[in-house]
Formats: C-alpha cells, structure tokens, sequence
C-alpha cells in the first residue's frame, strides 16, 4: 500500500486573508493538511468557514496570503497564473454545484473539450460510461436533467485522468435520488482511477462515504474524523 | 429635485455601459456629421453660388464669334426674352513671365462696360479698376496674382498676338464666370499657369484688330425663357460672323464643374448617411436586447410590484434616446467643424468673393430626427420582448440556450476542435445577430471601397490618357488655322524631335434628333504623338472617310458604327456633310470625334489647314522651345504635358490625404462600433463558460481564442459582403457622375479590396484588444458558486 500512503497534498499554516478597503476578512488561519493518493475527503462547515477558499487554493484557482500548499513536488503558492493554469490543465479535476457545462456542446463533446488539451486523456465515451451516461451522450445540456448534467460534468472532470479530483457542493442543486446517483459516480471514479478526492459540502449525510472527514469553523480544521468503514452512497439518507 | 428611480437607473446604465454607449453613439455621430456636411456644404455651395451669380449679373448664355461688327448687339437685344446682352472681346494671350520659364497663358476679356448694368460683373478684391480709356492698366483673377505675388501696381507682361505688351496691374479681382478657372488643355486649375486679366476694350481692340468689332456675346434672359429657343435665334444672327454655337450656362466649363461637385455632394448625402443610421439602428438593437436579457429578472420585479408595460418600455427608450442625444452633440459638433474644413477646401478650389456657411436649423433639425428616429426603432424591437413577458415568467430565469444544431457533417469535413464548435454554434444559435455584425462590418469595408476606388481609376485615367493617347510633351495651339506648312515651321523650332499636325473644328452633330456641339479632331492616319484609343485600349488608325465617336458621344446621339451622322461645320465653310461613323473610341474627358486630318479639310471644303501641333521634345532642349513657343506670334496657348499632369497629381495628393482620413476615420467608427458592442455582448454571454474553460485549464489565449474566433468568422464573413456592396456603390457613383464633362473609368484594382480589408480589419483588432482585459480578469472563482 506504499502507492495508496504516499502524499499528494499537503498545506502548511496555509493562509488567506481577504481585504476590501479597511477591512479585512481572515478566510483562513493557518490550515495544516495533507492527503494520500486515492483518498476520499469530505470537506464540512458553516458558509464562511473557509472550506471553498482552501479548495480554492489547493486547486489552483485563488493564491494564499501565506503558508504553503504542496501538490506532490509543486509548490503551488509560488506559482505565477500561467503555472497554476498549467497545473489545473494536467492535475486537477473541478465538479462544480451548476455543472457549468457549455451549453453549445453536447454531453461527448463537453468531456472532449477536456480530453482535447489533456496529456493522457481517457476516451470521452469511456468517461462517460464511468458515469453511466453513454446513451445520452449526443444530447445538449438542455436537453438533460440536473443530475444528468453533474454527471456529465464529472465525466469531464475525470476525462483527463486526473490526479485530483476537487467538488464544490456537487449535489447542492439536486434532490436526493439524484444527489446519490452522482455521489455513486464520484466513488465508482475515486476507485477506478484512484483520483484523490475532496468533496466539500453542506450535506453532513454524505461523511459517511468518505475515508476522512474535515471540518472547517473560522478558517480552521477543527475536527477530523477517519471512518473506519465507508458507506456506499445508496446506503446514505438524508 | 426628485430623479425617478427608474430615471436614475437610465444614468447609472449609461455610465456603467460607458464604453458601449460611446461606441454607438459615435456610429450616430458619424451619421449625424455626414448629413449635416452633406447638406451644410450642398447648401452652402448652391446658396453662394446663386448669390454670386445674382449679385454679380452671371450671364445665361455665351457664344464666340470670329469677329462680329457692334451693330448687330442691337439685333441680339432684339432676341425675345433677352433682358441684358454685352458684347466682348475674348482672347488668349501668352504670359511673359520673368520668374516662369515654363509657358502660361491669360485669358482676356473687355471689362464690362455698363458699369452695375452689365454683365458678369467684377468682384474687386484690391485695387481699383482700369481707366476705360488706359491701354496699359489690367486687373487680373486673385488666384493667379497670388501665386505670383502680385499686387495694384505690379508690371504684367503678355503677348498679345504676338506682340509684347507691358501691362500695369491696378486691381485684383474675382468674377463669377470664373470660380473654376480652368486653363486650355488643362486638367486641374493651375492658377500660376493660368489666370485671368480684365482689359479696358480699346486696349484689346488695337492688340487684336478688333475695332468695332466683338468676339463674344453674352446674354442675360428673362426668368423662365426658353434657353435653346434664345441659343438658336443667337446662332442664326451670329453665323454669318464666325459663330461656333452659343453655349447655355450649364455648359459653361466653371459652371458645370461646379454642378459635378454638388452632384456628388448630394451622392454622399445620399450614400453615407443611411449606411451609419441602419448600422446604429442595428448596434442599439442588439445592444438593448442583451441588457434587457440580462435585467430580465429586474423587469418581472418591476411589474409585480406595479410599474406598468409602458413605464418599462419608456425606461428603455430614454436609454436609447440619451444614446441618441450624445450622438447628435458630437455629431453635429462634427460636421460644424468639418463643414468649416470643407469651405476651405472650396476655398482653394472655387474662387468665391464670400462664401456662405449655411446654418440653417432645418438642416440640424432633420439630422436629429432622422437620428432618434433610427436609434428608437432599433430599440423598438428589443423593447417589446421586455414588455411582453408576464412579471412571474420575467422573474424566473431564462430557460437554457438550447443548442440542436448537429452539423455532423460540416464537422467530418473540417475536423473541428471543440471550441470551434463552440463558436460556430454560438453563431449559428444568432443568426439574426450574426447577420447584424456582418452587415455592419461589411458596410464598414464597403464605405472604404467604395471611396478609395477613385484615386486607382483617377491614375488609370491619367495613364491611359498621358502615356498612351495623348503621348506629346507638349502642344502648341494656334490663335488661327493656319497652312499645312506650319507643319514644318514648328519643326524647326528649338528642342523639337517630332511635330504632328492637328486640326480642330467646332461642329454640331446630329443622329436623328439628338445633337451635340463639339470640336472634331483631325488627325494623321496613323498618329504617334497623339493617338485615338480603341475601348480595348489599341491605338486606331484614322479612317479614309468616316467618323470615330467617343463611347460617351456616341452614347449622347445614339450612334453606332455604320449610322450616318450629320456634321454641320461651325465655322470655315460652315459646310453641312453627312458621314459614316467607322468607330468608336475611349475617352474620358468632354465628348469627342476625331476623323483623318486631310478627309477633315476635304469634308469642310478647305486646303490644307492644321491648328496646332502636338510636339515631342528634346528635354535638354525644353527652356529653349518655350522662349521661342512664347515669341512665336502664330501661338494661341502652349499645353506642356509633364506640367499638366503633375499639377493634377499634385492637386490629387493635396485632397488625397484628407479624403483618404476622412473615410478611415468614418469606416474605422463603424467596424470599431460594431465589433466592440459585438464582443462585448458576446463576452456578456458566454463570460461563464469562459470562466469554466479558465477552471478546467485552459490558458487565457486559448479561452480568448474562443471569442476572438467569433469575431474573426464574423469580420471575414463580412469582407466579401462589404467588397460586393462597396462595388455596387462605387458603380452607382459612375453611372451618376458620368456627363458630358467626364466619365470616370471604372476600375478597382486588387488594392483596394485589401487597403479596405486591412483597415477594417485593423479597426476590429483594436476593438478586440480593448476587451482583452476583460477576458483575462474573468472571476473564475464566482462562477463555481453562481448560477447564470
């Protein structure tokens, strides 16, 4: 199990502090993280606790005040926009809460859009069917239902084989059948591609399907729980 | 003060959206300018000209007779409807000028004689005028002494029928029959080669021999006369004295150049105007659109809470019609500004004692109508959308963009990357829109096209003219016909290679019931110097017997090869022959014939007479061929082509760098206006999936790429859309200012297709660039956390 223990992440008294004229917003205090290969991380907390800025940064999408964040010998908070830009482009996997999928494009060609700049992309079909979606895969998104459409935009995210696959309240605008078939299709890709994966949601139901729970108040981890055993996501109510 | 709400939204809009609101508004400026310069100009000229002619006793007819005795004014009053007639004497004289080597020539005329009650009267600029009874004292035109610096009291030296004659100048002045001055065998006016001196009558009498005598009537008629019926009784009482036939105003050379250049003023009022409004029309439209799209929910919010349709669509329209307002300021500043650039043109080229800047409100009043009339129709359209939905729909947002288009095939044949597709559906899912940016594009290419085409036929004129027909360096024009053997003569003078005879005689042909009045020109069989083109460019040999008509000549008498047209021979003989026409030849300027120099004397019943020669010659020799062209007494005026066509080139360039400006600037208004709101709308839409393109990695050239590839496909799109239109304008513009005077050959050369392309294209580079900003600053953090 060396490959499943070795680092991907890790964070050093990561901190970000917004300021909008006088005033100044302390979004985080010095978070001390780190997460293996493979790892399913669900993230929770109150709004404003500071769970989207650090997925922010970890992600490639915002830069910290100070502290550090490491992605394996990257050191992302010294890299300039066309580094981070590079780093999201081969590494990082995104599922937003409203897909964001490009309304011009249909399902296979929204995955293709990724798999087309990717190093070593996986067919856009195959992502799709990860995703049990093959049959609809000429459909826009218009023509899709919300759940169809998350999962398309997972589909998309894990297209490039990423190494990191980062959600931001991936089943925030789905009702509950729906919201488990998506987080079916996160753990059935978390375990077929073995991307290390932080969900961050509102929804304290869905810690049981993760190895390891964090839990942000203030711009701080205040609590992590390790599950023993995991629920499938069929088995979560809420 | 209490702004509304809704009224203090309209501000707020209109600064948020500054740029937008600019761009578009500058399209109306453009619009606005251009009507009003059009018109300003159109009116002012016209307004000017008809009171310089009023003030100043413009005649209405003139006619040239070889020598005409005194007495027979008395019979010419006689002609019905004849309010005013003056009897003149007009000739050429040579210029002797210390300081210009080259040869010049002054056209004299008798000074009216009537005091206020003669006929186009003198417009005194300095100095007075010459005693009635001096020989010596002159007033010449104001170009012509400025550009030898002359002043009252400054010697003037011509040669009058080959005589020396030093002349005092006493007066500078300006005549009416003269604001276009143009020199004989002239192109341009040259007011250093050319100008015009006013003589007492007996000077000239003695100087010519003309004692008693006359050579030139002019007639004042009674409003409403019939102008032909006047030219014929004229022509019957002069043609025993050497009458080529009277000439009505609107032949008159300074006249009828002025009448081709309001022509083409009101062409452009025509023209560009339109074009400005339709596209800012579009721009508002398409502009509005978008803003109430996005403010959809804001006007269900406004209805729930009880603002009527109407109130909302009032709130729009005072959007636009602030647009418009801003439009109209800058517009009319604009054309006010360029108006007083025009009159100094006019100026320089058209010597008015006073020229009349017309302010007319009219003129503003309609350019502000017309201009919130195109803007509030534009808006029109997009406001009806936004009164339309019912409050509780307009809250809700706006159901997906529902993309079906497959173009599977389209995208085999092209292998399209994703973000192609996302371009060309983008367009596809418009059309409407994309249309509208096309269109202003192309009218944008097509304003460009259908300006700078000219300055490419101009040169092809000139080159077939001066390199190909007219091939002499210079020609020599005698005061009368003269004997063959002045062939030889003029053979022998200094410099000379090569003489070629001509010979030139006033007509009027007639085919059926149409006739013109012209000079036919006689010509060796196979002429060298001065050739006769065919349409196809080939020289044409002179025919045995027949005519060859110029296409506009025979165009005007409906006369083909092979028709016989009737030739009334204006003076000699003043024989009336019948000929075949045997061809038909290219020719740009005024309408010509031209027949075999011996078949002409033959025809008209004469020797062997000629009236000029075209000359080829030694360049080293070139001063000393103008002393002895000057002192010989045979010479009516000396046409030197190299002088020629560089003062018209000179002139061109003078008015190319302005014209050349002023249409950049307005193409660049129009492609900058639409690109900039095209974009801008186009970013407004897709900024979100952009943003989503920069969180799954792609760079900010690429995710620009994406729209700039919009843009692109619309601006080339709109390139072979623009040179189309931009050519069908530049042939209207032919066919409307093709007369008798000119016919400008249609030519537009690859150049002018690519200058118009570039510079739209540049014009739309720079627009896109202003948005680069916005692109590279899109907030890829919100977009995760929003809905659209």
């Amino acid at each position: 199990m060396t490959a499943m223990s070795e680092t991907i992440f890790h964070t050093k008294d990561l901190t970000k502090v917004y300021r909008s004229g006088a005033q100044e917003v302390h979004a985080l205090r010095g978070v001390d993280f780190q997460a293996v290969r493979g790892e399913f991380i669900v993230i929770l907390g109150p709004s404003g606790s500071g769970k989207s800025t650090f997925l922010n940064i970890v992600g490639g999408l915002d830069t910290a005040t100070a502290g550090e964040a490491w992605f394996e010998d990257h050191q992302l908070t010294a890299l300039d926009e066309r580094g981070l830009t590079q780093y999201r482009r081969d590494h990082v996997g995104f599922v937003f809460q409203f897909y964001n999928l490009v309304p011009s494009l249909t399902a296979r060609e929204n995955v293709a859009l990724v798999t087309e700049i990717a190093r070593r992309p996986m067919s856009p079909e195959d992502a799709l069917a990860l995703v049990s979606l093959t049959e609809r895969r000429d459909h826009f998104p218009a023509q899709l239902s919300g759940g169809e459409q998350q999962r398309v935009a997972i589909a998309r995210a894990i297209a490039k084989n990423p190494e990191v696959l980062l959600c931001d309240e991936p089943t925030g605008a789905l009702d509950s059948a729906t919201g488990i078939k998506v987080l079916e299709a996160l753990t059935q890709v978390n375990r077929t591609i073995g991307a290390t994966t932080l969900v961050i949601t509102h929804n304290a139901a869905i810690r049981e399907i993760a190895d390891r729970v964090l839990r942000f108040a203030d711009g701080r981890i205040v609590e992590e729980t390790v599950n023993a055993t995991k629920k499938s996501p069929a088995e979560v109510s809420w | 003060m209490v702004i509304s709400p809704l009224r203090l939204k309209v501000l707020r809009d209109l600064r948020r959206l500054w740029a937008q609101v600019l761009a578009i508004a500058l399209v109306l400026a453009a619009g606005v300018a251009t009507l009003i310069l059009g018109n300003g100009a159109y009116s002012s000229l016209y307004e000017t000209r008809a009171r310089y002619y009023d003030d100043y006793r413009f005649a209405d007819v003139f006619a040239d007779v070889t020598r005409a005795p005194r007495a027979l004014l008395g019979d010419i009053r006689e002609i019905d409807n004849v309010l005013a007639a003056e009897a003149r004497i007009v000739k050429l004289a040579l210029l002797d000028m210390p300081a210009m080597a080259e040869p010049g020539t002054m056209f004299l005329v008798s000074l009216p004689e009537e005091g206020d009650r003669g006929l186009n009267l003198l417009h005194l600029r300095q100095g007075r005028l010459p005693d009635q009874q001096s020989t010596r004292e002159v007033v010449v035109s104001e170009g012509f002494a400025a550009a030898h610096r002359l002043r009252p009291g400054a010697p003037l030296t011509v040669l009058m029928n080959g005589q020396r004659h030093n002349l005092l100048v006493t007066g500078i002045a300006l005549s009416p029959e003269f604001i276009y001055a143009l020199g004989p065998g002239e192109m341009m006016p040259d007011p250093r080669r050319f100008g015009i001196a006013w003589l007492p009558r007996p000077a000239l009498e003695a100087a010519f021999d003309l004692d008693g005598a006359f050579s030139n009537v002019v007639l004042k008629l009674a409003p409403g006369a019939s102008v032909d019926r006047t030219i014929e009784a004229l022509d019957r009482l002069t043609a025993p004295y050497g009458g080529a036939g009277a000439v009505a105003r609107k032949d008159q050379i300074s006249h009828a150049f002025l009448d081709a250049e309001l022509k083409q003023l009101s062409a452009m009022v025509k023209v560009l105007p339109p074009i400005f409004l339709l596209v800012a029309a579009m721009l508002v439209n398409i502009t509005l659109s978008r803003l109430i799209t996005l403010e959809r929910e804001q006007i269900g919010l406004l209805k729930a809470i009880g603002y009527s349709s109407r109130a909302i669509a009032q709130h729009y329209v005072e959007f636009v019609l602030a647009i418009a307002a801003l439009g109209i300021v800058i517009g009319i500043s604009a054309g006010v500004w360029l108006g007083v650039g025009l009159a100094q043109l006019y100026a320089r080229f058209f010597s008015f004692p006073f020229l009349i800047f017309t302010r007319d409100p009219q003129i503003y009043g309609l350019a502000a109508a017309v201009t919130v009339a195109a803007a509030v129709a534009g808006a029109l359209l997009a406001v009806r959308v936004a009164v339309a939905l019912p409050p509780a729909v307009a809250m809700s947002p706006p159901a997906p963009a529902d993309y079906r288009a497959r173009m599977g095939a389209f995208r085999r044949l092209f292998a399209l990357r994703q973000t192609r597709v996302m371009v060309t559906r983008h367009l596809f899912r418009w059309p409407l829109r994309t249309a509208s940016g096309t269109f202003g594009v192309a009218m944008a290419v097509a304003i460009l096209v259908a300006s700078l085409w000219s300055f490419g036929s101009i040169n092809h004129m000139i080159d077939v003219t001066f390199t190909r027909a007219e091939r002499h360096d210079a020609l020599v024009a005698f005061g009368a016909p003269e004997p063959a053997r002045a062939l030889f003569a003029a053979r022998q003078m200094p410099g000379v290679l090569a003489a070629e005879p001509f010979r030139a005689v006033a007509v009027r042909i007639s085919h059926r019931a149409l006739s013109r009045k012209l000079s036919i020109m006689g010509k060796p069989e196979t002429p060298i110097l001065s050739r006769v083109l065919a349409p196809d460019l080939r020289p044409m040999a002179m025919p045995e017997e027949g005519l060859i008509l110029s296409e506009a000549l025979a165009d005007a008498l409906d006369a083909r090869p092979g028709d016989l047209v009737t030739v009334e021979f204006l003076e000699g003989t003043r024989r009336t022959v019948t000929l075949p026409v045997s061809g038909l030849s290219l020719g740009y300027v005024g309408l010509g014939a031209a027949m075999e120099i011996t078949a002409l004397n033959r025809a008209m019943g004469e020797g062997a007479l000629i009236s000029g020669v075209a000359l080829q010659i030694d360049k080293t020799g070139q001063e000393a061929f103008y002393a002895a062209a000057k002192t010989t007494p045979k010479t009516g005026f000396v046409a030197v082509t190299a002088l020629t066509v560089a003062r018209f080139k000179e002139t061109l360039a003078e008015n190319i760098t302005v014209m050349i400006t002023v249409y950049v600037g307005l193409a660049a208004i129009i492609a900058v206006g639409v690109v900039y709101n095209f974009s801008r709308i186009a970013l407004s839409e897709q900024g979100r999936e952009l943003a989503s393109l920069r969180v799954l990695g792609f760079t900010r050239g690429e995710v620009s790429g994406i729209l700039f590839g919009e843009l692109a496909t619309v601006v080339l799109l709109a390139q072979p859309f623009g040179w189309l239109v931009g050519y069908v304008i530049a042939f209207g513009m032919v066919e409307a200012f093709s007369s008798d005077l000119y016919r400008v050959p249609f030519v537009i050369g690859p150049e002018v297709y690519v200058t118009a392309s570039l510079v739209v294209c540049a014009a739309a580079l720079a627009s896109a660039w202003a948005i680069r900003g916005r692109i590279n600053r899109l907030d890829m953090v919100e977009v995760l956390k929003t809905r659209e």
